[in-house]
């Protein structure tokens, strides 16, 4: 891979010094000398940066959005053209069969027997009175509000907001602050990062929520650097890394507030710090 | 055939036999014993020869039939036709004709700028959607390249196919959501599809 290297990654407490930038091909003891100018590692030497694995669990929506005033518009107009260029239907055509048999019944020379003679036998049901039981039967269906009766601005619920699709943050203790975050756990020795993902979310306290993990492969990644007295020998910072995954489409879970949050991609910025929101928000889809 | 003729002389002989003395009878020449009637003409006839060419002409008459219902079904099997290509008759119905309704100038070109709008707006919209997508896939391709240099297992683990995920279903969004604990009625219907066999 000859890509050229040239990112700049911006931890979230220490703003490294980049070195020259690598180009061409990348292997691991070159491009590690980019993070630690100071600390030259041999090759084959243990990482210094702790692997963490984190979830991006979505609700996708359940309701469809409203739509767009050019979207109405369009809408109609497209009604309209199908209408004037469609055929008239067996139910039009009846009504207009009714119709033309009430304007002769108000005629004057009107001779019922020669009009009765077909119907004489049936029950007359014109097709205005079954569009008025079909009315009828669909008022007698009450279908649920499109917006449920939760406050949007409880971001606890993960009932709000239901044609949007909304992201699980959780509050956590990191050094010494107190953040929003993506669950995340740190990954042990044996597992993939995967299971550690699935780790995090099964640790998360008071809900059994099973979501499906969608593929092996995680989506994106943050890397930041521990302050400066924190820093061992051995141990730089830490790289998570998302995976996503979806809740499936009827349950939804009380979680405790103050500790969760349900948050559209909009809102991400009121809860996560600037460079990590920087790096989430590029693979979470709010189409 | 020849046991009830035996029983039946039998029968007739030991009639006759009580009644009068045991005397040679014919009663007819069928029986030319009264004691040993054990043989009628036909049976003691030799048996009738099967000719060799039966067994062939058996065999001559299995193959005709044989080939006649090859030639009968080399004929190709008759086309299913496809329902959805026929425009059924009520279509053509001249009384069905709706009288188009007489656009005025202005009407035709407010419907001709929206379309022009809404082509616009189609596009912009599209091109974020792939530019969303583009960017989700260059994080996920970048988390990858930074796994390959932590370690190389953990990265062959990410890219090996996930056999869990497919088949995936996942109900979308609809108009309203849905009611809880809502009994559906029972819909009854009339299957009317032709079925067809070749």
């Amino acid at each position: 891979m000859a890509a050229p290297f040239s990112r700049v990654y911006r931890p979230l407490w220490r703003i490294i010094t980049t070195s020259a930038l690598n180009r061409g091909v990348r292997n691991v003891s070159s491009s590690r000398q980019q993070w630690s100018a100071q600390n030259v590692k041999p090759a084959g030497a243990a990482s210094p940066w702790a692997l963490h694995g984190a979830v991006c669990l979505q609700r996708l929506p359940a309701v469809s959005q409203d739509r767009s005033p050019i979207e109405e518009e369009f809408m109609e107009l497209m009604h309209q053209m199908e209408l004037e260029r469609s055929l008239l239907s067996d139910h039009e055509l009846r009504l207009l069969e009714d119709a033309a048999r009430m304007s002769r019944k108000q005629e004057e020379d009107y001779d019922s027997d020669e009009e009765e003679e077909d119907y004489r036998d049936k029950e007359i049901v014109t097709a205005q009175d079954l569009e008025d039981i079909w009315e009828q039967k669909l008022k007698q269906f009450q279908p649920a509000p499109r917006s449920q009766a939760v406050d949007e601005k409880d971001v606890s619920s993960s009932e709000r907001c239901l044609a949007d699709s909304l992201i699980l943050l959780v509050k956590k203790h990191v050094g010494s602050q107190k953040l929003w975050l993506l669950p995340q756990i740190q990954w042990q020795t044996g597992e993939t990062l995967r299971q550690t993902a699935e780790r995090a979310l099964a640790s998360l306290p008071g809900a059994d929520l099973t979501a499906t993990f969608l593929g092996n492969a995680p989506c994106g990644f943050y890397k930041y650097k521990y302050p400066k007295d924190i820093q061992k020998e051995g141990s730089v910072g830490a790289k998570v890394f998302f995976f996503k995954a979806v809740l499936p489409s009827h349950k939804h879970l009380p979680l405790e507030k103050n500790s969760f949050a349900w948050v559209k991609k909009e809102e991400l910025q009121d809860f996560l710090k600037p460079e990590y929101l920087k790096q989430v928000r590029r693979f979470i889809m709010a189409l | 055939m020849a046991g009830i003729v035996c029983r039946i002389a039998s029968r007739v002989i030991s009639s006759q036999a009580a009644c009068s003395s045991v005397v040679a009878v014919r009663h007819s020449h069928w029986f030319t014993s009264v004691l040993s009637l054990k043989t009628s003409m036909p049976l003691r006839a030799e048996p009738k020869k099967k000719k060799k060419v039966d067994p062939r002409r058996e065999i001559m008459m299995k193959e005709r039939l044989k080939k006649k219902l090859k030639r009968l079904e080399k004929v190709p099997p008759e086309l299913i036709p496809i329902e959805d290509f026929i425009t059924p008759a009520k279509c053509f119905d001249e009384t069905r004709i709706r009288d188009a309704p007489k656009l005025c100038f202005e009407e035709s070109e407010r419907r001709a700028l929206l379309l022009k709008e809404w082509s616009r707006y189609k596009y912009s919209q599209h091109q974020t959607e792939m530019d969303t997508i583009n960017e989700a896939l260059e994080a996920q391709r970048q988390a990858l390249d930074e796994l390959k240099l932590e370690s190389e297992e953990l990265y062959k683990a990410a890219l090996s196919p996930d056999m869990d995920l497919f088949p995936f279903q996942h109900e979308g969004p609809s108009y309203t959501p849905p009611v809880t604990n809502y009994d559906a009625p029972e819909g009854k219907y009339n299957d009317v599809t032709r079925v067809y066999t070749q």
